[in-house]
């Protein structure tokens, strides 16, 4: 009895969520709609970056609406989530796909009505959507330049992302792409090359130090995939005393990753700013909706996918963050001066370039 | 009755969702007195001893130790009075070696309560010595024991703590010849010792040799208990099976 | 190759049943399994050590191996009992996860930096939201008698969200100076000076226990087993000790060149291991864990407070995670919200690695400890050569059945 009354409250209160939800949408059924089916809403990043700039964004076409899903890391969901999201109408979809294969029904579904869809931040690999990201090979490229900048030749080490997802081997291709050449000519040599299973720190610390120990610690510079692994390789190099002596890259401009940019810990972060990313697929999402050509929208074209479905792309440049341009994330507001600086003062003088900063002054 | 039962159940009602297992029993046992207790598979026996065993807890009736009412809502309360109890299954941790089994729930300690393993082997083997089995050694788990070594364990756990009061459930069903007539010396003993048995069996010839009474159950009630030097093995298997003394009708049937 | 030794091994032990050896080994009081798995140890040791010219058996890199097993060997010591008692521990890793997020949170966002207690601050948080947590689990095992797995599947989702929730997705660094010591970094080690001191604890300590058992077994007239066989064991234990110790004084700092000694979480892992076997031993809640996972419905009627022991279990579980957690993050100078994601594997493969086996009643701490060194083993010595993480992944996985298939044959053989 206990139970059953129980899971009558459970169902009362899913119904009365439910509801107010409708009420919400009834509302604003006399405007169009740029709906989101986002995969799994638990980054800060979502909230605070790519939503909230959507949002900005949205205020300056009066007669649009914002309407989003939420998978909760579920592709089941995500599914009946575009579902419901092509039956209100929308006039834009982006979709953050969590699985990049069980979404391909659905989205051709919205393609299939008329429906304007994007897959936004990754790829989803169906013919008429649009693509916007970032250029993830650019970011290979940028990670393998800032250390390049440092060390031009010597015992190089690539710790790369996880080995189940495409974003690893694209990172990791740009990196190649700029190395490759000097490997060939024997300026390079790797000496340690890694996968980090689930992008995991502690796996990529671990890699590290046996690939220290397997080369006698004769590394020159580390190219790490991002800003999490580039953590773990840091603290493998502080366990050695080489921290500050080896060039580290990463990319995604975590706080964490940033404050060793400023410590000299680290070299570079290639920054992704998804505000810039939300803005876009708002602009996108309204001009593909008042009837402009896909292929005017998009400013390339992507067909770097695994079924190499060619696609009207925008893929925005990540940015090189260094110890020079450390203000540009002050300047976004995507940190404080005090989360940066932490600790910059009491930097060992083993480290190189001791002085605080630009930012830090 | 000139003397006081050492331990009596009075009225014990048991039900499981609905169905009575055992309805309004009422048995005793005196000092030095064996008390069979025989009835066919789902007679109630097995639900009577763990209540008074404190496995179970009876929905209604009265439990008296030595006269005294008492209340018993687990094995460890029920221990505390002093009944032991054997079970049919015999209720072994396997992978435990002897001592560790006869003194389970109940280890000895030493300093900062740390487990006296040796005084403990010490005890199990004069308990197990006093049962004359030979248990090659103390450190090898029950699991690579035979049956009539397992029983013995089992045994020794009930007997080594002095029990007023012991419930044998089956002790004999798994043993051979000799292996049994060891466990009936050995009930003689207790007997002798003032240990007051309910001595459970499907063996009428086992409970006609060992109890001084017996009580016969059916479908979770008393049909009749009667002394066993008045009775015959007929008599009593026409108790089990009809609820009544002979096919003709002349018993007394159940109150 | 280890399949071959391990089936020489289990043919020898069937042999041995029969005959004398077996007799002398019954005797002697030695577990064959333990020695069966440090033998494949030793195996692993020296085929990495041929393969990497001299590297895997260096100073640097068994100071290097101690340190990466001490993060798994610490959990897989709670998860031995969990498993013994026939239950099953899933959240973990994401447990872990969580408690290392909140004590990195402590003490980079609620303390005041570089103040002194920082460090013993968030420990003990960490510590007791760990005991917490894991008497909330036991308690929906115990005495809600809902099936641990179940209730750890739950934890697994359930904690991963909380770390999510505490650290807002972020990764959060760097852990107060003091607080990294308890990782084992640049200054975490204690010196050569403390681990000649730990190690001569160590031997005295076993030294004085084996006399005390000598003395107390003449008293109730028992015979002792025979002194040359206990001085062996000590000699054999302090061997290996002065060993240890003298491999970590000759791993030097990298920068002052001076020996670094036994690193802080070895130190840690030691006493957890030793706690943990005196409390699965010695004491009676070791021994109705043990009982509970031979013969659940036997502890019920012999009196003891299952549901008490059961919750217990899953709170010395809970206390491990955080130990770990703090361990972690510390090693990592950081904590990031995916600390931990899929170790409850790595964990519970150590324990039945090291001989714990899932139907309960069966498993120690010393064996989970060699189970985790097992697997890292293989992990570092398989980096050193520079195989890919897929192929580390299909020869653990290789490793992992073939001890479960040792284990069972060598149960059988011992029963015919």
């Amino acid at each position: 009895m206990m139970k059953s009354s129980g899971l009558l409250g459970v169902c009362g209160g899913a119904l009365v969520v439910l509801a107010a939800a409708a009420c919400v949408s009834a509302n604003a059924a006399d405007k169009k709609l740029f709906g989101v089916s986002w995969q799994h809403f638990n980054e800060e990043r979502w909230a605070k970056y790519d939503k909230a700039c959507m949002l900005d964004e949205l205020k300056k076409f009066p007669d649009w609406d914002y309407i989003e899903t939420d998978a909760q890391a579920s592709a089941e969901k995500q599914t009946s989530d575009v579902e419901t999201l092509i039956t209100k109408g929308v006039s834009a979809l982006a979709i953050i796909p969590y699985s990049t294969d069980s979404i391909k029904p659905a989205a051709a579904a919205a393609v299939a009505n008329g429906i304007p869809t994007i897959g936004y931040d990754i790829q989803v690999e169906v013919p008429g959507v649009f693509y916007l990201s970032f250029d993830n090979a650019e970011v290979g490229r940028i990670e393998a330049r800032g250390v390049l900048a440092v060390k031009p030749t010597g015992n190089y080490v690539y710790i790369k992302g996880s080995q189940t997802m495409d974003i690893s081997n694209l990172v990791h291709g740009g990196q190649v792409e700029v190395l490759q050449p000097l490997i060939d000519s024997g300026k390079i040599k790797i000496v340690g090359d890694q996968y980090t299973d689930g992008w995991k720190p502690e796996v990529a610390q671990t890699n590290m130090e046996q690939i220290l120990t397997a080369n006698n610690d004769a590394v020159d510079a580390v190219v790490a995939s991002n800003d999490g692994t580039a953590g773990g390789v840091v603290a493998a190099l502080t366990s050695q005393g080489l921290v500050g002596k080896i060039p580290v890259s990463g990319q995604d401009g975590d706080i964490a990753a940033l404050n060793r940019i400023a410590k000299g810990f680290q070299t570079v972060s290639a920054w992704k700013n998804s505000c810039d990313l939300g803005r876009q697929a708002v602009q996108v999402g309204v001009a593909l909706a008042s009837g402009t050509p896909a292929d005017k929208v998009g400013k390339s074209k992507f067909c770097g996918g695994p079924a190499k479905v060619c696609q009207d792309a925008i893929e925005l440049k990540p940015v090189a963050i260094t110890r020079d341009n450390l203000n540009i994330m002050l300047d976004a507001g995507w940190l404080t001066k005090e989360q940066l600086c932490a600790g910059v003062d009491q930097v060992p003088e083993t480290v190189h370039g001791v002085n605080p900063p630009p930012a830090c002054k | 009755m000139e003397r006081t039962p050492i331990a009596s159940m009075h009225n014990v009602y048991k039900a499981f969702g609905g169905v009575h297992a055992v309805e309004d029993v009422s048995i005793d046992v005196m000092p030095g007195e064996v008390v069979g207790i025989v009835g066919h598979n789902g007679a109630g026996k097995s639900t009577l001893i763990k209540i008074l065993s404190g496995a179970y807890s009876a929905d209604s009736g009265r439990i008296l130790i030595g006269g005294e009412p008492v209340n018993l809502r687990s094995p460890r309360d029920a221990r505390r009075y002093g009944i032991e109890t054997i079970y049919q299954s015999l209720a072994l941790a396997d992978n435990l070696d002897a001592s560790a089994n006869v003194f389970f729930g109940r280890e000895l300690t030493r300093r900062f309560g740390f487990l006296d393993h040796d005084n403990m082997r010490v005890e199990t083997r004069k308990v197990l010595d006093r049962l004359k089995v030979r248990i090659k050694s103390l450190r090898s788990q029950v699991a690579d024991l035979s049956g009539g070594q397992r029983q013995a364990v089992a045994i020794g756990r009930a007997i080594y703590f002095n029990a007023k009061v012991l419930i044998m459930d089956e002790p004999t069903a798994a043993l051979g010849p000799e292996e049994t007539r060891k466990v009936g010396d050995l009930i003689r003993n207790l007997k002798s010792e003032g240990v007051g048995i309910f001595l459970v069996s499907h063996d009428l010839h086992d409970v006609f040799d060992l109890s001084d009474r017996i009580t016969v159950l059916k479908t979770g009630k008393v049909v009749e208990t009667v002394h066993t030097k008045d009775v015959t093995k007929d008599e009593v298997l026409s108790l089990i099976i009809l609820g009544q003394r002979t096919a003709s009708g002349k018993g007394v049937m159940a109150q | 190759m280890t399949e071959s030794s391990q089936r020489v091994r289990a043919r020898g032990a069937s042999l041995m049943s029969s005959g004398e050896a077996r007799r002398w080994i019954d005797a002697l009081e030695i577990d064959t399994r333990l020695l069966a798995m440090i033998g494949t140890l030793v195996v692993i040791g020296l085929f990495f050590n041929v393969a990497t010219g001299g590297l895997f058996l260096s100073p640097r890199n068994l100071y290097n191996l101690t340190l990466q097993t001490s993060v798994v060997a610490i959990m897989a010591c709670g998860m031995v009992i969990v498993i013994v008692s026939r239950h099953i521990d899933l959240s973990v890793g994401s447990l872990m996860g969580m408690l290392g997020v909140l004590a990195a949170v402590v003490q980079v966002h609620l303390l005041p930096t570089g103040a002194w207690f920082n460090w013993i601050v968030s420990l003990v948080v960490a510590l007791s939201a760990g005991a917490l947590i894991g008497a909330f689990q036991g308690y929906w095992v115990a005495y809600r008698r809902l099936p641990s797995f179940i209730v750890t599947l739950a934890g697994l989702l359930a904690w991963r969200g909380g770390a999510w929730l505490l650290a807002k997705g972020t990764n959060i660094s760097p852990m107060d100076e003091r607080f990294q010591m308890l990782g084992g970094g640049l200054e975490g080690a204690i010196g050569p000076t403390w681990s000649w001191v730990f190690g001569i604890v160590a031997i005295v300590g076993w030294t004085a226990i084996i006399i005390d058992g000598r003395a107390r077994r003449s008293r109730l007239g028992l015979a002792a087993r025979p002194f040359a066989v206990d001085a062996g064991i000590v000699i054999v234990f302090a061997a290996a000790v002065i060993a240890f110790v003298m491999t970590m004084n000759s791993h030097l700092h990298p920068i002052r060149k001076t020996p670094m000694g036994i690193p802080i979480p070895v130190l840690i892992l030691s006493v957890v291991v030793v706690i943990i076997s005196v409390m699965a031993t010695m004491t009676k809640f070791g021994r109705y864990i043990y009982g509970i996972g031979g013969n659940p419905e036997a502890a019920e009627l012999a009196g003891v407070n299952v549901k008490l022991v059961t919750m217990l279990i899953f709170v010395v579980m809970g206390v491990l995670c955080g130990l770990s957690a703090c361990v972690s993050i510390a090693r990592l100078n950081a904590a990031p919200t995916s600390l931990g994601e899929m170790e409850e594997l790595s964990v519970i493969a150590a324990a039945v690695i090291g001989g714990a086996s899932l139907a309960g009643g069966v498993g120690t701490a010393a064996g989970a400890i060699i189970g985790a060194l097992i697997m890292q083993s293989l992990r570092n010595g398989m980096v050193l050569i520079g195989i890919q993480s897929s192929v580390q992944q299909l020869i653990l996985a290789l490793v992992l059945i073939l001890a479960v298939w040792f284990d069972v044959s060598y149960q059988q053989m011992r029963k015919r």
